[in-house]
């Protein structure tokens, strides 16, 4: 049952010239501007940046959820106009229907498409045994911990079949060792279902495992600082992340997103001033202040 | 590509540290043969909160008939008064006694079938009028500042304008109730349908999800738990609306029957309606948590 695996040649996003702006009361605030990427079918790629770059509101952009100012956002030569199942998403909050079944929930795109109870049933099924939930199907959401939770969340993102899976923070809020489980999983997923994958992430280790490409963001107003390729072998395994390869593709991340952050954070906190952190103690021993 | 197996694709991962931390999640117990003394061990000690609970509630209540019994025996008369107050054996008394008398079931059903109606008009018209107003932003401006200047009227001030509005006397003590209950249930569905968590809107959004789905399949059932607080609080309200209604302008009903026993002097029924009100009031609310748990099965609770 090829019921999720993409067609070949589908799912190819192109950003262009693109720009979003807020209205406030002091006028137009830009959080992103000029900024040009694309995902080659069957890519995957991420997006990392400071926080508050605009990374997010790309992403929202590509799905559909916002308008950009200026420029244009395709998938397949088609305009994006609005929130669709050929763009799955996949969020932070894993964003379960809490009033669903683990089930019912990765049923839920097909039900919306109108496909009938007991050919949905066996596609959710086939799903969720992809995804190591199959008997997990009758719970609530509620009873899941958080990495089985955003484990339905993708599966449910990828059941309608869509043309590209575009994934906002998604391990953001588990622990340490789901997070690297999880970026397995994802890993060994898209391997296999070849689709086209945008995500976004601050998490430079995650970004430089998972994907093809990285585009590099600046700080906000946030628009493409670089762009850089993971020449990285697959299958990927967890161990590549001590190679000196990959260490040395994390240190030219670190670097080129330290300096945003630094800007993010203000501007007067130099790299220097970091580094030199002094205080003067006027004689007293530290033991005395506190 | 059903035909692999699940486990090739997370080899590293283990469901057994999940599994321990939540052991309700675990779809078979262990069998093992235990005694039945065991088992009546294990249970006691899982229930032993709840055992506790309600021996010291069953106390309390015995603790309190002990001293209504002491405080009407010895007429105490201090700053309360005491002299009138029939004893608990006296209620009981007039309980078996009303209990085969069909005018006393009568009041009953009449009160209940009155808060069936009112109630449920009121929850008819006013869940679905929290839903679209929480949806529609042209009718929550136009209905919400007229519910606001009616809302802080207690239903009890309707009684003179409901017994204008209204040909009969029945129809304008159902009318109080519905008003009593109408208000709480809106104003929660309402506040239910301002707190859906737009995230869980754009997940179904970019599921292929339209208008009339996102409604019925994310703000609906989003909103129960709140829709479910009103309906508890407006059944409460309405029992507060109908006794008073029924005192006022009342021919029959349990709040009728307990003026009428003050008019006619029988003290024993005054405590006896009273009871009998506080009965109703908390069935009532006690079936409308069931029917929650019942619609809302994946709650905690």
């Amino acid at each position: 049952m090829s019921l999720i695996e993409a067609k070949a040649g589908e799912g190819h996003i192109e950003v262009k010239n693109f720009a979003l702006s807020y209205e406030t009361i002091d006028g137009s605030v830009a959080a992103v501007t000029d900024t040009q990427i694309h995902v080659e079918p069957g890519e995957f790629v991420s997006i990392v940046g400071p926080s508050g770059c605009g990374k997010s509101t790309l992403l929202n952009a590509v799905a559909g959820f916002l308008k950009p100012t200026a420029g244009t956002v395709t998938v397949d030569g088609e305009e994006v106009k609005g929130p669709s199942a050929e763009r799955g998403m996949v969020f932070q909050q894993y964003s379960l229907f809490p009033w669903k079944t683990v089930q019912e929930n990765v049923e839920f795109g097909l039900k919306m498409r109108g496909m009938d109870r007991s050919r949905r049933d066996r596609a959710a099924r086939t799903l969720l045994g992809l995804a190591g939930l199959e008997a997990f199907g009758k719970h609530y959401p509620d009873r899941l911990s958080g990495g089985m939770k955003q484990r339905v969340g993708i599966v449910r993102a990828l059941a309608t079949g869509p043309k590209v899976l575009l994934l906002d923070e998604p391990f953001g809020a588990l622990d340490a060792q789901t997070r690297v489980i999880m970026q397995q999983i994802l890993n060994n997923m898209w391997q296999r279902l070849k689709i086209s994958v945008l995500f976004v992430t601050h998490d430079i280790d995650e970004a430089i495992f998972l994907s093809d490409r990285v585009y590099c963001m600046t700080a906000r107003p946030g628009s493409i600082k670089a762009e850089i390729p993971i020449p990285l072998e697959r299958p990927r395994q967890q161990s590549m992340m001590m190679s000196s390869e990959f260490l040395a593709l994390k240190r030219g991340l670190m670097s080129l997103i330290r300096e945003e952050s630094l800007k993010a954070m203000g501007g007067e906190i130099s790299d220097q001033g970091l580094q030199g952190l002094n205080i003067d103690l006027h004689g007293q021993s530290l033991a005395d202040v506190l | 590509m059903s035909s692999s197996p699940a486990h090739a694709l997370h080899p590293t991962e283990r469901e057994t540290p999940a599994l321990a931390a939540e052991p309700a999640l675990s779809a078979e117990p262990a069998h093992k043969p235990v005694t039945v003394g065991a088992l009546a061990a294990r249970w006691f000690r899982l229930n032993k909160g709840r055992l506790r609970a309600t021996l010291i509630g069953a106390l309390s209540l015995v603790a309190f008939l002990i001293l209504w019994h002491l405080l009407t025996k010895y007429r105490v008369v201090f700053f309360v008064r005491f002299t009138n107050v029939p004893s608990p054996l006296a209620v009981y008394e007039s309980f078996t006694k009303a209990m085969h008398d069909p005018k006393f079931l009568m009041h009953v059903l009449l009160s209940c079938r009155r808060i069936i109606f009112g109630f449920s008009l009121a929850a008819l018209v006013a869940v679905p009028l929290g839903l679209v107003m929480g949806r529609f932003k042209l009718i929550h401006e136009v209905v919400f500042p007229v519910a606001e200047v009616l809302r802080p009227i207690p239903a009890i001030a309707w009684v003179p304008m409901a017994i204008m509005l209204w040909p009969t006397n029945e129809q304008s003590i159902v009318f109080i109730t519905f008003l009593g209950s109408f208000f709480p249930i809106l104003v929660n569905t309402l506040h239910g349908m301002v707190l859906v968590d737009p995230v869980l809107v754009r997940a179904a959004r970019c599921l292929g999800a339209r208008e009339t789905s996102i409604f019925r399949e994310v703000y609906f059932p989003a909103s129960l738990p709140h829709i479910f607080t009103g309906l508890t609080v407006g059944m409460g309200v309405a029992w507060v609306s109908l006794i008073a209604a029924e005192m006022i302008s009342g021919q029959y009903g349990i709040g009728y029957f307990t003026w009428e026993a003050y008019s006619l002097v029988q003290y024993a029924d005054i405590a006896l309606g009273m009871i009998a009100i506080g009965v109703l009031g908390l069935t009532s609310s006690v079936l409308i948590r069931s029917a929650g748990r019942l619609v809302m099965p994946w709650g905690r609770t």
